[in-house]
């Protein structure tokens, strides 16, 4: 990662000389933008190996803007790190997941904008912004401006709530580390872009342990009865972008792909 | 804290970030097809940068003359700008410019970009590299 950075660096420098002698006013996009209460290096660049922060009420500050660790690794196939045929897939739900990937993913529901579900948007590459206030950690997804709220006042999950893309979720400290329980998703959603389904029994378990200023944990357990015969885990992680800021992403604004989207 | 090095360093971290970035839109290999590489050159007559995809329409002449309509999709705006693209700047509408990308499956005139050669001869990544769209398991090929 910091080898990626240094040379990155090179290419930011060569590309701002080019770019920023253009004539005409200067962008005010906030693209990036300083961030208070992180702590910096001599050099004023974020020190992405220093410990978490706590808070004043005791618990590990989780706040930041996040991309996962590995790219899109996970995003296009969430069960990357198994043998396809380790994946534990009820049989209808294995036939239904090979359907999907013989058409290339083509129904994947993000080719109508509709939203991810969890944990495939944990695994969004376009990140988000993760707000933590006393009672509730408030994640601010950069793709389709969507938020997801996680209560962490004690509430209990609801009961047969109505259906919804990315769930209830509701957490509680164990240590240092955030477990986050979901359910309630309508059954649309795909875990990933390959095709793992997911139906509305699922129940994901997520648990956040900031390893760093600039490195997140993300363990993450699926558990669908109906879809697969036994609860299975992945290990995810987000990296932190420093210093940057959430741009509107409205995926209905000109979504072209629908008719192209033949398959195979 | 010195005001440059944090713009630096961000961007910096910004532009590490880019090449690992795909659609999250769709399937890349449901629309596209990775074996299928194209390099086009053609006068801009369009740019759409909107979501979920920019748009950039080219005109492209052939050696007898005859001039035909393509279309490449590439990221969204939020991703182009951390990659440096200024949306009225960078490029514009009458640039001669030349496209690498992967062409739709369906036959049209419709590409996926990723590198573009600006009129100046600098290069910048306009759109992802290949999916598969089978969880990377089929190698797209990346042709110059």
């Amino acid at each position: 990662m910091i080898r990626e950075r240094t040379a990155a660096l090179g290419r930011v420098l060569a590309l701002a000389a080019s770019v920023s002698m253009a004539p005409g006013p200067a962008p005010a996009q906030w693209i990036t933008y300083p961030a208070k209460n992180v702590p910096r290096k001599p050099d004023g660049s974020v020190d992405l190996e220093a410990p978490p922060r706590r808070l004043a009420d005791g618990r590990i500050d989780l706040a930041g803007f996040w991309v996962p660790s590995s790219g899109v690794k996970y995003l296009l196939n969430l069960a990357a790190d198994y043998k396809p045929e380790d994946i534990p897939l009820q049989p209808w739900a294995r036939a239904l997941y090979n359907e999907r990937i013989e058409n290339n993913g083509k129904d994947h529901p993000g080719v109508r904008c509709w939203p991810s579900g969890i944990p495939e948007k944990d695994n969004i590459p376009d990140g988000l912004k993760l707000l933590q206030l006393p009672d509730e950690i408030v994640l601010l997804h950069e793709s389709r401006t969507i938020y997801r709220q996680i209560f962490t006042d004690g509430r209990p999950l609801p009961i047969n709530p109505q259906p919804a893309w990315m769930g209830y979720s509701v957490g509680r400290w164990e240590g240092d580390t955030l477990v986050v329980e979901t359910i309630g998703q309508n059954g649309r959603t795909w875990l990933d872009m390959r095709g793992l389904p997911g139906t509305e029994a699922l129940r994901v378990i997520e648990r956040f342990t900031r390893r760093s200023i600039g490195h997140m944990d993300l363990d993450v357990t699926i558990d669908d009865p109906k879809a697969y015969t036994r609860p299975w885990s992945v290990k995810l992680g987000w990296n932190l972008l420093p210093d940057a800021e959430l741009i509107e992403s409205i995926c209905e604004e000109n979504n072209k792909d629908l008719p192209h989207m033949v398959g195979k | 804290m010195r005001a440059k090095s944090w713009q630096a360093c961000a961007a910096a971290a910004v532009l590490s970030l880019g090449s690992s970035r795909l659609s999250a839109h769709h399937s890349f290999g449901a629309e596209y097809d990775g074996s299928a590489p194209v390099t086009v050159t053609g006068v801009v007559t369009r740019i759409e940068w909107t979501n979920p995809h920019a748009f950039i329409y080219l005109d492209v002449s052939d050696k007898d003359g005859k001039v035909a309509s393509w279309k490449f999709e590439g990221y969204p705006p939020g991703v182009l700008q951390r990659l440096g693209w200024k949306r009225d700047r960078t490029m514009k509408i009458g640039d001669r410019i030349t496209i690498f990308g992967w062409r739709a499956r369906d036959g049209s005139n419709w590409a996926h970009s990723r590198e573009i050669t600006l009129p100046s001869g600098e290069k910048m990544m306009f759109g992802p590299p290949a999916g598969t769209g089978d969880g990377g398991s089929t190698p797209a090929v990346e042709v110059r």
